[in-house]
């Protein structure tokens, strides 16, 4: 146990580092964010939402804003590794669970400094003010992490196929499409300060990104070693 | 190449003898339901039937992706995309009975509500699938991955499928089988939709074998390339 | 790892969509021997090596790794193996120390720093160890490339003309790397078209255009 986290860590490190020294992905994640999030906030601005109808368009708006820079960004850690070649080296040196758990980590983590960015932006243009910031919280995690392990395994299958860009958002969304609609759903509730709703997306967003996880951990080794 | 077997031209005539069957009794045997715009109800024969076949060869083709996956046969991969192409023509289908219906009764061709969002993930998912399919040359990669994307889709449908409605609403019409479990349905009406389903499910197999053993010669002929 | 590995290949053929690269072809090697595989260009040597290494698919046809005459689960064939290929690079924006540390920390390696130093210095890059890779000139690279096929002390090592972009100094010091692994029970399978590299094995298996 000790030793795959100490590989997955190094994998994550290696990515990080890469990462540090390039921006590539992180660029492409936030430049996507911020620009979707100016043109949301000039055509909509935070005032023109009817009073009723802000907890639901907000969120749902927030969440798009957040899956669409996911799609410009979430599949760099792969598709670099077969852009530079860099790929073969990693498959024959690597236990397949190693490199995923290091990129899982890695995008969780990148999409994690992207919400951290996002969210404040978002509060301040949009006049988006939570109820229950503990729920939102718990939302964002609990999404954040779905969200980079599904795409995380879509994105390790289309870095060995052609037109890579396009392919990862059409694979991806069907997949995602469940999951938006949980966590438009926590982020409304938790906008109205309600925890029953919250904790009901909350299970339903948790058991995907469980089931997500164990189909990930089976077939991913499948897809890497392809 | 074997000659067409006595026992599947009697089927093939029962089944064009069936099909015939359904389509009268669909406009004259069974009564117009209540409740419903004019005739508009007679849809159901067909509207029913083809989104079953969609998620049967759906079904299918995570079975054939499965055991792709464990025996690397080629011939489970043949079944697979087979069942995939069918169930996109069916799925198709599904989708403009659903919404000329959808237009009659509720005036709008498509109002996102969960049904009609399932077929449209069904949808979404044939769409992805062969468009990685198409991005892929080497045959045995294209094989597994789009067996994984199969199964990963796989997964996600209970929760669209059984999730989503409780969190969001539907004004789609009860399904035959409704919550307290009993059958609210002329038994007319209930004959002939389950001699369609019947009569579908056969059609679905037929073109089903058909398309196995048109691509397992076409890909005979690039085999004997090598 | 100490015990040698035979690899052997029988009637493997691989077809991209309709292009057959090729079709039936066998061979074996055993420890202490160097297996030299030749062909014009696209006559698939590199995708033979790939296949061999496990990283492909053949579309027909069976490869073995046999230790004591037990055969090696295919995911376990990347423990037992290293591969210096024109394909496959090392990360351009970490320096050649990195580069092989984190090689080696995934490989699971025990004191790896020792040993990334030691492979350092046996290809000559010890002066270049903090320049990033993508300041390297292609000979360095190359080299960097065969040290990392070393680092882990693989029983069999997949080598893809492995002298190109190499100097002449590189190029003997190359010769006795492969004389000295071989000697050491190592098994080697060596993918060229150049004559002096030709010469170093002991078996051999031409591929047809």
């Amino acid at each position: 146990m000790w030793r795959f986290l100490a590989e997955s860590g190094a994998v994550f490190a290696k990515d990080l580092r890469t990462e540090f020294r390039t921006r590539v992905a992180l660029n492409a994640l936030g430049l996507f964010a911020v620009t979707t999030l100016a043109a949301v906030s000039y055509t909509i601005g935070p005032y023109r939402i009817a009073e009723n109808d802000r907890p639901f368009l907000l969120a749902a708006l927030l969440w798009i804003v957040i899956f669409f820079a996911a799609m410009a960004g979430l599949d760099r850690t792969f598709v670099k590794e077969e852009d530079t070649h860099t790929a073969p080296l990693l498959r024959l040196s690597a236990d397949p669970l190693v490199v995923w758990a290091g990129k899982l980590l890695f995008n969780f983590v990148l999409l994690g400094v992207l919400i951290a960015i996002l969210v404040p932006l978002y509060m301040v243009l949009m006049g988006f003010r939570v109820d229950s910031t503990a729920g939102f919280l718990l939302v964002l995690g609990a999404g954040g992490y779905t969200l980079a392990v599904t795409t995380t395994m879509v994105a390790a299958i289309i870095a060995r196929a052609m037109s890579r860009g396009a392919l990862f958002s059409v694979l991806s969304l069907p997949l995602l499409l469940p999951l938006l609609i949980f966590l438009i759903q926590g982020t409304r509730a938790a906008v109205e300060g309600s925890a029953e709703g919250v904790s009901e997306a909350l299970r339903a967003v948790v058991s995907l990104g469980g089931v997500m996880t164990v189909v990930s951990v089976v077939l991913f080794p499948v897809v890497w070693n392809e | 190449m074997s000659r067409p077997s006595p026992l599947g031209t009697v089927l093939r005539w029962g089944l064009f003898a069936w099909m015939s069957l359904v389509i009268w009794a669909a406009f004259f045997y069974a009564p117009a339901a209540a409740g419903f715009q004019g005739q508009s109800s007679r849809i159901v024969f067909f509207h029913v039937p083809t989104a079953w076949v969609a998620t049967l060869a759906f079904l299918v083709s995570c079975i054939a992706s499965i055991r792709y996956l464990r025996s690397r046969d080629p011939k489970e991969d043949i079944r697979a995309s087979a069942a995939s192409a069918l169930g996109l023509t069916f799925a198709i289908l599904a989708t403009v009975t659903g919404s000329i219906f959808a237009r009659i009764m509720w005036g709008s061709y498509w109002n996102w509500d969960p049904r009609e969002t399932s077929i449209t993930f069904l949808l979404l998912i044939y769409a992805a699938y062969f468009a990685l399919r198409a991005a892929i040359a080497d045959p045995e990669r294209r094989a597994t991955m789009s067996a994984v994307y199969a199964i990963l889709a796989f997964v996600t449908v209970p929760f669209l499928v059984f999730v989503v409605p409780r969190i969001y609403w539907s004004l789609h019409p009860d399904t035959i089988i409704n919550t307290q479990g009993r059958i609210k349905m002329d038994s007319r009406m209930f004959q002939v939709l389950m001699g369609s389903l019947f009569g579908f499910t056969g059609l679905f197999s037929w073109l089903y074998s058909l398309e196995c053993r048109v691509e397992g010669i076409r890909r005979r002929r690039q085999h004997e390339v090598l | 790892m100490s015990e040698g590995v035979r690899l052997e290949f029988d009637g493997l053929a691989k077809r991209f969509d309709l292009r057959v690269v090729f079709r039936a072809v066998s061979g074996a090697a055993e420890p202490g021997e160097v297996l030299a595989i030749t062909g014009p260009n696209g006559s698939g040597k590199s995708t033979l090596l790939t296949i061999l290494c496990g990283l492909l698919r053949a579309t027909r046809g069976e490869v073995r790794y046999l230790a004591d005459s037990a055969e090696i689960p295919r995911d376990r064939w990347r423990k037992y193996l290293g591969i210096v290929a024109p394909a496959m690079s090392l990360y351009e924006n970490l320096d050649a120390l990195e580069n092989l540390r984190f090689l080696a920390l995934v490989r699971g390696m025990r004191d790896s720093e020792a040993r990334c130093c030691e492979c350092l210095e046996a290809v000559g890059l010890d002066p270049a160890r903090s320049t990033t890779v993508r300041g390297f000139s292609t000979g360095m690279h190359q080299r960097l490339k065969i040290a990392q096929a070393i680092l882990h002390d693989p029983p069999v090592l997949f080598l893809d003309e492995p002298g190109s972009n190499l100097d002449p100094a590189g190029q003997d010091w190359l010769e006795e790397l492969v004389a000295r692994e071989r000697g050491r029970g190592k098994t080697v399978v060596l993918a060229t078209n150049d004559r002096r590299e030709m010469e170093w094995g002991t078996r051999r298996v031409a591929l047809s255009g």
